[in-house]
């Protein structure tokens, strides 16, 4: 037999069957769960008490605080109760004498009532007992609560420490930015959430925003019952902490509500079909929780009493002018808020806006109260000087009966008095100062500019800023007001909210159902009027009303310059910045960028908008509002007042391609994540640069804020102007302001915010539809006015402004948060409005469901 | 909310419910269990080998595979029965739901007992229909058959996927992550829930607690 010669050999290596498990198998290294924060199960309530502690400044700072409030509570509780109580007041107003053997001095402790006297009295005082019972309650609910929270947030101490490597002690001065970004790194390696690989800045603010934007929205879409026209008086604002709480018990987390767990909506409520049946089931739970809420009514108003009483009285008699400052109102930071806006950039937003707000507040002092108070002051002060003289010149005047308590009382008249005298030196500006306001609070209804002298638009802007008095005062009314509300206004609404729930709810994969407004997507509820014009397909339902998506999203574009949105919203983003920037770069060519380095933007924008160009601006724009091409030059020159300011851009934008230049070099260099660089793990300067840009965020979002503003104003001017020419007949029906509706009860005007959840309560299509015609027509002539607009800039490429270091990352293929599925989906859906029912059992667009039906 | 959830639907025959779920779980179970994991040295660890089996179904025109241990056949075979009883005297249009839930054990500190976090939830829906005779029964047993063939590429590909599995863990953390009490297989630690029809609303337990916890947290 021939030998053939072939490849095919018999392998060597002798391989014996050994059973398993005995000689030498496959040895495996288990990776073993180093961390403890791997998969949390509860991400919303973990990233919410990351930025807690984070906002705290610490786990010290949150125990000491939280320690010291609870003894203060004891503390108060029991020293007015001892006051009222274990006192003899005779002896201290020395009607009564005691007779001591040693000395004829009067001691305190003499005042002291016996102990047995003193709980006797208690024993007998009913209402005493009562209040000592609610407090003790709410002593024993906030031990508990402390204690637990001491728990969590032991952990949560421990993930920074451990896991995002900060101290307890560099907490107060990193920023959230830096804390995200290190929450985002550390995904990759601990794998927080299990979703997806990576997380990005806008899931953990999804997560822990959640509900709040849902509030936001829905405030925006005026769906809450939150202004009431009360019979004699104008439109007022009632909205308190006790009818936001009720409003958060009732969708969000109170038994029954619509919400399952902190993360999705339940599936019922995602179906159309049976939204009747749903719309009265909820409007049952609110006839039963304001049911409710009116018998704890005497509970709790006697608690509002206490708290007001407790938290107040030491401020009133510290600064006795703190009852007429003002504050932000609730409803105000409801309506001022940006969807994905946190606490404390929302806190720090409004206080900058706080000294305008303020000033221009006192622009409409009452001239006859303050003749009247000019000279009641004048009297006041005369008497009280010669008080004070007789005193110096011989302090026995003060043991007169009643010579100390006049000079008490005159002080506080002349403090009054003072507050409604107007600083001699202040200049009537107010269309400046409401601007200076916009550059803050970045929104307002669209009649106020133009109109900013007028006593309605302080009025009105009043809903937002109120005295603290009034603040105080609607706090204790609330648990009266509170349950009528629930029962007689929030109840015929229930449908509406079903509505909005279904309507507006989208599941982003790794977030759960959210607000769907929160994604901030032009496409989806962007307003024409609002430079999103062409873009946006949504209806009017679902366009959200101020441009609050646009705002929203220019925001959070600029708070979190690491964020990578879609394409289409950085297509939006970058055109719009080239568009500011082109326009401030036009104006200040001839100032340095850093000219204005060290000066605080602030104060800048302030100058700035205070100086004369702001005037010829303004000037110019009332000349040439009429005409529609005069439009843009108005807002060049707007922007052009403000060009110093500009400089911060620049500076901005500097700082960003010093910081993109180090970043590129690292990621050469070492192959490091940008992003680590970026939060300034390695060294000092990345963390002074992210907070500098931090800082110069605001002033960015505030040039931008102005910026959108003016353009929408002239967008509607011009609109308004080509309706009067084109068909001046009809002209009612198109209102091209949308927000006309918050000041005029003029009926003519078809209420654009109010379309939906106003004019109808029965499902009957037929006026949205026809403001919908008008206004898509509107839509497009926008579109089209705003087209001519961008020409000069469309072509403009982005490399001039490439080191602006915005780092317009080309956007990845991996659509974040779901956008481009979910998105699509939900727009199918979106298209049924609640009046459709024949698509009642069209599935709800949230399914993210891999199951084929047999 | 921080796991992944699939849903299967399928729709059946009455008698086939208990050989359909037995299939779908058996078939899951099968790519989420290993080997005995052997301990050896401070760090490492061999794996033991898993049997397969494969078994025929009865009712329906379907073979399916699964790990050949008859004590997790046990443990499945009883919850599986105990929701077919479920389901057949509810006497309501035979609408359940049967999930298996994979979790892992988290140990807390004193006051809170073990935190069991899921980290992947599958739910099985199941529609029984009637069927009104012979012919109609055996086009329903192949029909079934394919779909159910289906089914099991479907948990394949979600399976094949590279998404999050608990970390391998060390000796000490295995009961953290694995189901140990087996003599001869060890899956993940799992979890059998039924639920018949949509009972509507969570359980009043749970509302208290969140109630209860939500308080706290506020």
């Amino acid at each position: 037999m021939a030998h053939f010669d072939t490849e095919y050999q018999r392998l060597e290596a002798s391989y014996s069957d050994s059973p398993p498990g005995e000689e030498n198998p496959l040895m495996h290294v288990p990776e073993g769960a180093k961390s403890q924060w791997h998969h949390i199960e509860n991400l919303d309530l973990f990233f919410q008490r990351v930025y807690n502690l984070h906002q705290k400044n610490g786990f010290t700072c949150m125990l000491l605080g939280e320690i010291f409030e609870l003894v203060q509570l004891l503390f108060v509780v029991g020293f007015t109760v001892f006051l009222a109580n274990c006192v003899d007041y005779d002896i201290l107003f020395a009607n009564k004498f005691v007779n001591h053997t040693d000395s004829s001095k009067v001691t305190l402790p003499d005042a002291f009532l016996p102990v047995d006297v003193c709980s006797a009295r208690i024993r007998d005082n009913a209402f005493v007992i009562f209040v000592l019972i609610i407090s003790g309650v709410f002593w024993l609910h906030r031990l508990v609560k402390f204690i637990y929270n001491v728990c969590c947030y032991w952990e949560i101490r421990a993930f920074y420490i451990n896991a995002l490597k900060m101290t307890m002690s560099e907490l107060p001065y990193a920023t959230w930015q830096e804390v995200q970004a290190r929450i985002v790194e550390i995904q990759k390696e601990h794998q927080i959430c299990i979703h997806k690989k990576e997380l990005t800045e806008l899931d953990i603010y999804h997560r822990i925003l959640r509900f709040k934007n849902y509030m936001v929205a829905m405030v925006n879409k005026s769906l809450l019952p939150v202004r009431f026209r009360l019979p004699g008086l104008e439109e007022s604002v009632f909205y308190t902490r006790g009818l936001k709480y009720n409003f958060e018990l009732i969708f969000f987390w109170g038994p029954g509500s619509l919400f399952e767990n902190e993360w999705s909506l339940k599936p019922e409520y995602k179906r159309g079909g049976n939204r009747l049946e749903l719309a009265d089931r909820l409007a049952s739970r609110i006839l039963w929780i304001g049911i409710a809420n009116l018998l704890l009514c005497p509970v709790i108003l006697v608690w509002q009493i206490l708290y007001a009483f407790f938290s107040y009285t030491e401020v009133i008699k510290r600064e006795p002018g703190s009852l007429g400052a003002r504050c932000w109102s609730l409803y105000g930071r409801c309506y001022l808020r940006h969807f994905n806006e946190l606490d404390h950039e929302l806190m720090s937003r409004l206080s900058k806006g706080y000294k305008p707000a303020s000033k221009y507040m006192n622009c409409f002092l009452s001239p006859l109260l303050t003749v009247v108070a000019k000279n009641v002051a004048f009297f006041a002060g005369s008497l009280l000087a010669v008080l004070i003289a007789l005193t110096i010149y011989d302090e026995d005047v003060l043991s007169v009966e009643h010579v100390l308590s006049s000079i008490t009382l005159l002080g506080v008249c002349i403090t009054v008095c003072r507050s409604f005298i107007p600083d001699k030196h202040m200049v009537f500006c107010p269309e400046q100062l409401l601007r200076v306001i916009l550059a803050h609070i970045h929104y307002m209804p669209d009649h106020w500019q133009g109109n900013a002298h007028k006593y309605e638009t302080r009025d009105q802007f009043s809903q937002l800023f109120q005295y603290k008095a009034v603040f105080i005062l609607e706090e204790l009314i609330s648990p009266v007001v509170t349950p009528i509300i629930l029962i007689f206004c929030l109840r015929r609404k229930s449908l509406e909210i079903i509505d909005f729930f279904r309507n507006f709810t989208v599941e982003v994969v790794g977030v759960g159902d959210t607000c769907s407004f929160a994604q901030m997507d032009i496409r989806q509820h962007g307003h024409p009027a609002w430079m999103s014009a062409g873009k946006t397909e949504a209806s009017i339902y679902q366009q959200a009303e101020d441009g609050k998506t646009e705002l929203s999203l220019m925001h959070f574009a600029i708070t979190n310059p690491q964020w990578q949105p879609p394409q289409e919203t950085t297509h939006f983003i970058s055109q719009l910045k080239e568009r500011v920037h082109r326009e401030a770069a036009g104006a200040s060519s001839d100032t340095h960028p850093l000219s204005l380095s060290e000066s605080e933007p602030r104060s800048l924008v302030a100058n700035l908008l205070a100086g004369p160009s702001t005037l010829t601006s303004i000037h110019f724009g009332h000349d040439s509002s009429l005409t529609n091409q005069a439009g843009l030059s108005d807002g060049a020159s707007a922007l052009r007042s403000l060009s110093p300011n500009s400089g911060s851009l620049h500076l901005r934008g500097s700082l960003n391609a010093a910081h993109t230049s180090t970043m590129s070099k690292a990621m050469a260099g070492s192959g490091t994540d940008a992003r680590t660089v970026s939060s300034g793990s390695s060294a000092w300067e990345g963390q002074l640069t992210s907070l500098v840009l931090s800082e110069y965020a605001s002033t960015e979002m505030s040039i931008h804020a102005l910026y959108m503003h003016e353009l929408h104003k002239q967008q509607s001017h011009g609109e308004l102007s080509r309706h009067t020419w084109h068909r001046q007949d009809s002209d009612e029906s198109s209102d091209s302001i949308p927000d006309e509706v918050r000041s005029e009860p003029n009926p003519r005007h078809f209420p654009r915010s109010h379309t939906f959840p106003t004019t109808v309560p029965s499902p009957s299509a037929i006026p949205t539809s026809a403001s919908c015609m008008s206004s898509t027509t509107l839509g497009q002539e926008g579109a089209a006015s705003n087209r001519i607009g961008q020409q000069g800039f469309t072509n403009s490429s982005s490399d001039s402004f490439g080191a602006r270091g915005r780092v317009v990352k080309s956007a990845r293929g991996v659509p974040m948060g779901g956008w481009a599925e979910e998105g699509q989906a939900a727009r199918r859906h979106h298209e049924t409005l609640p009046e459709e029912s024949s698509e009642d059992d069209m599935p709800p667009h949230i399914h993210k469901v891999n199951a084929v039906c047999v | 909310m921080n796991c992944r959830s699939e849903v299967l639907e399928v729709t059946v025959e009455a008698r086939q419910v208990e050989e359909a779920m037995l299939a779908l779980l058996h078939t899951i179970l099968l790519h989420r269990s290993s080997g005995k994991f052997h301990y050896k040295k401070e760090g490492t660890y061999s794996i033991g080998t898993v049997g397969t089996l494969d078994i025929d179904c009865d009712f329906i025109d379907f073979t399916f595979v699964r790990v050949s241990s008859e004590e997790l056949d046990r443990v499945i075979r009883k919850a599986v029965s105990e929701f077919k009883d479920a389901l057949s005297n509810s006497g309501s249009d035979g609408m359940g739901q049967i999930s298996l839930e994979f979790y892992q054990k988290k140990k807390s500190r004193w006051p809170f007992s073990d935190e069991c976090i899921p980290w992947e939830v599958w739910s099985i829906k199941v529609n029984v229909v009637n069927l009104a005779n012979e012919q109609e029964r055996q086009i329903c047993r192949e029909k079934v058959g394919e779909k159910l063939g289906e089914k099991v590429i479907n948990v394949v590909e979600v399976i094949n996927r590279h998404e999050y599995l608990p970390k391998m863990p060390t000796q000490s953390e295995v009961d953290n992550v694995f189901d140990t009490s087996l003599k001869d297989v060890q899956p993940y630690l799992y979890k059998i829930t039924y639920q018949i029809t949509d009972s509507l609303g969570t359980s009043v337990s749970t509302t208290m607690r969140r109630l209860i916890k939500d308080t706290l947290a506020l």
